[in-house]
């Protein structure tokens, strides 16, 4: 430990020890004073006593920082290194050199599973006809992603595919929150956007011809004047293309995107990146991803009833 | 630098999304009692509005990591 750690130190204990009498001070003459007799010293007082506490915890963060600074050797800098790809593990299957984000996806799944069977075990067979407590909390959540499936698309689709959209919401949400926990999240990966994309393009093909047919998703691709199919119809088939890749992008842009202000502000902050960027971190790896997967539902489901929607009900809404 | 003039489509996306809520704002002032349909439809909206400015992004981070 150098000089100039011990002097940080030195001044950080000080504060410590300044601010801890006055505030110890300022609690007792604040016990002793009486509000209704003199409010404005009351006021004075009470201020006097917040910037004392204040002064307690910036000294034990700073403290607290050098330590950390001088533990890991690490000083503070703006320099970040990224891929679009997870970095490869070095663990072989199949012949295939798994990346970490595959890895960490498995842990994922394998967590979400364990936690399916233990509900499915433990508190599935408590479930009553009145419900009450978890039970509650769980019918809501299935009762309202079935209800926003049901009237994105028609009722016989919405109903196949509201549990896949509530598994992708978990997935999006679960993934994001291993970002806490320093690893890097698989959602920030542009193969595994990619991957989510090319579902949503299949499912969008499957409910698109098994409503239609062939013939007739065509005839809805090429619109109500037959002068124009020629033209619209390979429009349609190229924006339907465009489909998995523009929601990969989103999702992967946004993820990265908050990986990188995170990575910036533990860089910037150095050691002293205590407890400061957890906070940044509920923002950009629990709100940010609810509202990401909120709109890959909403956004998969416009497409697949797009693609669902004939031109002969279109006469008859109108 | 070509990173830096992908990154000015994030103005566009800026200006659009600012026209999206102000609009949201005067409808839900009008009629309040429209405000959770309003408000998926502008999330959407948003959501489709920000999607240039990933896209952008994602173009300079493809430029600017080799």
């Amino acid at each position: 430990m150098g000089t100039a750690e011990l002097i940080k130190i030195g001044i950080s204990a000080v504060v410590f020890a300044l601010s801890l009498v006055g505030n110890t001070h300022f609690k007792g003459l604040l016990n002793n004073a009486n509000k209704d007799e003199n409010p404005k010293a009351f006021k004075k007082l009470k201020r006097k006593k917040t910037l004392c506490f204040s002064g307690v915890i910036i000294s034990i963060w700073f403290a607290i920082g050098v330590f950390v600074a001088w533990f890991s050797g690490k000083k503070s800098g703006l320099h970040i290194e990224f891929s679009m790809f997870g970095e490869r593990s070095g663990v072989e299957l199949f012949g295939f050199n798994l990346s970490e984000t595959t890895i960490i996806t498995v842990v994922i799944v394998a967590i979400a599973s364990v936690l399916c069977v233990i509900f499915r075990y433990l508190v599935f067979p408590k479930f009553t006809e009145e419900p009450k407590g978890i039970q509650n909390v769980m019918e809501i959540c299935v009762e309202a992603v079935e209800n926003f499936c049901i009237t994105a698309t028609d009722k016989k689709a919405g109903k196949s595919l509201a549990p896949y959209m509530f598994t992708v919401a978990i997935y999006l949400i679960l993934s994001a929150a291993t970002e806490l926990f320093g690893l890097r999240a698989p959602t920030s990966d542009l193969a595994v956007t990619f991957s989510l994309g090319l579902i949503t393009f299949f499912l969008l093909n499957y409910h698109g011809f098994k409503k239609l047919g062939f013939g007739g998703r065509l005839k809805s691709m090429g619109g109500a004047v037959p002068a124009m199919r020629p033209i619209m119809i390979p429009l349609k088939i190229v924006s339907d293309i465009a489909v998995p890749l523009s929601l990969a992008c989103r999702l992967f842009g946004n993820m990265l995107g908050g990986m990188i202000v995170m990575e910036l502000l533990k860089g910037a902050l150095g050691g002293y990146a205590a407890g400061i960027p957890g906070v940044a971190g509920l923002y950009f790896n629990l709100f940010h991803p609810l509202i990401q997967a909120y709109i890959f539902i909403t956004l998969s489901l416009t497409f697949i009833d797009e693609a669902m929607e004939s031109p002969e009900e279109h006469k008859k809404e109108n | 630098m070509a990173a830096a003039v992908a990154m000015l489509v994030a103005l566009g996306a800026g200006f659009g999304m600012c026209y999206a809520t102000s609009k949201a704002v005067e409808a839900v002032a009008r009629q309040p009692e429209a405000a959770s349909k309003i408000q998926t439809i502008l999330l959407l909206g948003c959501a489709l509005a920000e999607s240039t400015a990933i896209y952008a992004f994602v173009v300079a981070l493809i430029l600017s990591a080799k």
